[in-house]
């Protein structure tokens, strides 16, 4: 019995090791499988990301944009300066960089492993701290998007229409952002096995994927143009003593948008060092009200409705009561019996509100429909801003009203642009858009009919009552030497609202198209808050056709030249 | 077990190996000690690390190659893109206007268009003799003729 107590005893000590034992090898490989396998596999298995290089933009004339640079970032190691070399690290890097030294030497004394001196410079500065073998110094090379120069020190050439690249590689504002996934591409990577020593196992598994580079952008802008937009408007916003303006150019027949510009603006190579506030789009994120430019889409619905024509005679005592209100022309003058024409050439409230009671307001809201000011224009360009008008039945009268010469109703310059455009493109409605290409694919607007909007009759009945504001109305400071008899305009100025109420501040602007037969272009500038010296006797000095139509005058002018358009 | 033949057991030939056979051989003739043997193993094994240890510096001196080229391919590339932004930037208007204006040039505006003087020719009518040619028929077959076989005039102004 003794003997078979001792075998059983041995028995269950034998079965009690061997079961912890089992509990243990179950305990790692079965419930810490996956942690365990996971930290293994971190340990031998290496992803290496390979980079795709961002697609650069360019213009019409194929000229370039945008130029990805390397720059280049230097850091140290303190644990691998010996401390008789930390006087010679700390003077070279700060004669180079131009950092201070004594924040080098505190750096270095500290004994940490890591630590950057400064941050994405350029490769000249790069090349001569490399010259200078300084020991526990490195240098890491980054990609930088490179913009060009644009009309002075502190800005770049399109810079709210190109926007930028964060440090992330993310697009910010702009086409960078709108065509963020097309211009980026898609990264590639190297996926093999290491051993202890970190030395790659070639008989591993190996994966490779080539990174997808991001595609071109092919725009419709001209640089050239888009220059000379930024000087006059820069010049014309300084003159003004404006708090800022804005000039889009589109290409009448395709809706290309061949010149955007804002000022101030900012320079997207040091955006990090730029207000925030500067980087806001005015063209397509800011709304206003368009004013007298409206009276073109408003006589251009009643035409085409056949309520009136441009010869209509109608009486306009200078005010007119709808809903309860009166409401005035600017000059509140009796102009007693007048056509249409003199209506545009004058900007007459009254006549514009005539003729938009004439055609009746649900003909007057499918043509503000038919222009596209209902909805957004869907350019292709990132933090477009719009309002939506109310229901067709849920405006007043008075609503319908001041709609007619352009209060009341918030539009962005590309809605108003495009809105215009109807007119110069003999009735069609253009898409607006800034790419023609992306890669070799075009852009499928380009591609879709354009919606008739209104007939090519009313277009060019439109056409002549625009060129004869520009001879004998509000649009003679816009007359472009030699297209005198041959260029179409109109101006607008409209009060800016605050809390409800209207102010002395006004948005003044210009649209037109030139040659008006033929157009080659269509271009809107706008002025905010313009306080020219003199307008606090007179305030008509801050309209729209002395603040303006000379800009648009200006840049007509270098377009004519640039584009060597001719009378005809 | 009367009736069971004797079978003489077959010798098993043992078959020597070629390391074995060289080995026997080398011993013989070089007639080496037990001491031979160990320094011969030795001096076998050093050349082993040796071969090992210059197989090794070969692989680390390329890998070295390669870094070092890595980096100048970096270097080179990081050039070419600053190249090419200078060259973007030298076409950039800004670049020209200022380089213009150095060089004392300035924008002109067109002075004057030349109004178009209305032609005495009717654009619209087919081109070719008109049906009113007064041309003699037999000075037009001359013309024909002179066209055809001297016609050198009419090719010439066509290549200009």
């Amino acid at each position: 019995m003794g003997a078979r107590l001792r075998i059983l005893a041995l028995l269950t000590v034998a079965a009690l090791l061997s079961g912890a034992v089992w509990a243990r090898l179950a305990y790692w490989q079965v419930l810490r499988h996956v942690q365990l396998s996971a930290q293994a596999q971190a340990q031998y298995h290496e992803l290496v990301e390979l980079p795709a290089v961002r697609g650069v933009i360019f213009d019409r004339n194929m000229t370039q944009l945008v130029v990805n640079t390397t720059v280049y970032s230097a850091f140290v190691s303190p644990d691998q300066v010996a401390p008789a070399d930390r006087d010679r690290v700390a003077s070279g890097l700060a004669s180079v960089l131009g950092v201070d030294k004594a924040g080098v030497m505190q750096t270095l004394e500290s004994g940490s492993k890591f630590a950057y001196v400064q941050r994405r410079f350029s490769k000249a500065k790069a090349d001569q701290l490399r010259a200078l073998k300084l020991p526990g110094v490195g240098l890491e090379d980054e990609s930088q998007r490179s913009y060009l120069p644009g009309i002075a020190a502190g800005s770049s050439l399109a810079a709210n229409l190109l926007g930028f690249v964060n440090y992330d590689g993310q697009g910010r504002y702009g086409l960078e952002q709108y065509y963020q996934s097309e211009l980026a591409g898609t990264a590639g990577y190297i996926s093999s096995y290491r051993d202890l020593a970190n030395r790659e196992i070639i008989l591993g598994t190996h994966t490779h994927q080539d990174p997808i580079n991001g595609s071109d952008l092919v725009l419709s802008l001209d640089a050239n143009v888009q220059y000379a937009a930024e000087q006059a408007l820069a010049d014309g916003v300084k003159k003004a003593n404006a708090e800022s303006g804005s000039v889009l150019i589109m290409d009448p027949s395709t809706g290309g948008i061949v010149a955007w510009a804002d000022y101030p603006s900012y320079d997207a190579n040091s955006f990090n060092h730029t207000d925030t506030s500067l980087f806001k789009d005015n063209i397509s994120s800011y709304l206003y009200e368009p004013g007298s430019v409206m009276k073109v889409v408003t006589l251009s619905g009643a035409i085409n409705q056949g309520a009136i024509t441009p010869d209509t005679v109608i009486n306009d005592p200078g005010y007119l009561n709808v809903g309860g209100y009166r409401i005035y022309d600017w000059d509140r003058r009796n102009h007693g019996s007048i056509n249409y024409t003199y209506v545009l050439e004058h900007s007459l409230n009254v006549g514009a509100m005539k003729a938009m009671q004439a055609e009746g307001h649900a003909a007057c809201y499918s043509y503000l429909k038919g222009f596209g000011l209902t909805q957004a224009s869907g350019i292709d360009v990132a933090g477009e801003s719009f309002v939506p008008l109310p229901a067709q039945d849920q405006m007043s009268d008075s609503q319908y009203a001041t709609t007619a010469f352009g209060q009341g109703i918030g539009v962005n310059m590309v809605q108003m642009l495009s809105a215009v455009n109807v007119v110069a493109n003999g009735g069609r409605y253009a898409p607006p858009h800034a790419v023609e290409r992306v890669g070799t694919s075009i852009n499928p607007l380009l591609l879709k009919p354009q919606r008739q909007v209104i007939t090519p009759a009313t277009a060019q009945q439109m056409t002549a009552m625009m060129e004869a504001v520009v001879q004998h109305g509000s649009g003679w400071t816009a007359r472009v030497k030699g297209f005198e008899l041959n260029e179409a305009g109109k101006t607008g100025t409209s009060q800016i609202p605050v809390n409800g109420k209207y102010t002395l501040d006004v948005w003044a602007s210009y649209v037109g198209f030139l040659p008006a037969n033929h157009p080659k272009f269509t271009m809107i500038v706008v002025m905010r808050k313009p306080h020219v010296p003199g307008s606090d006797r007179d305030w008509t000095l801050n309209d729209g056709y002395f603040t303006a139509a000379p800009v648009w005058q200006k840049i007509a002018q270098a377009m004519v030249v640039d584009w060597r358009i001719t009378p005809t | 077990m009367a009736g069971a033949q004797h079978v003489p057991a077959r010798r098993r030939r043992r078959t020597r190996g070629f390391v074995q056979v060289a080995g026997s051989v080398a011993a013989e003739r070089l007639r080496l000690n037990a001491f031979g043997h160990a320094y011969l193993g030795l001096g076998a094994a050093l050349i082993g690390i040796l071969f090992y240890l210059a197989l090794a510096a070969q692989v680390t001196q390329s890998s070295y190659d390669i870094t070092r080229l890595q980096d100048q391919q970096r270097q080179l590339v990081a050039e070419q893109d600053q190249l090419r932004y200078q060259e973007v930037t030298l076409h950039a208007p800004a670049e020209v206007q200022q380089q213009a204006a150095q060089s004392g040039m300035q924008r002109a505006a067109p002075v004057a268009y030349v109004p178009a003087q209305p032609v005495a020719i009717d654009l619209e009518a087919p081109a070719g003799a008109s049906g009113t040619d007064g041309t003699p028929l037999w000075e037009r077959y001359l013309a024909a003729l002179f066209n055809n076989v001297g016609g050198t005039r009419d090719v010439l102004a066509a290549g200009h």
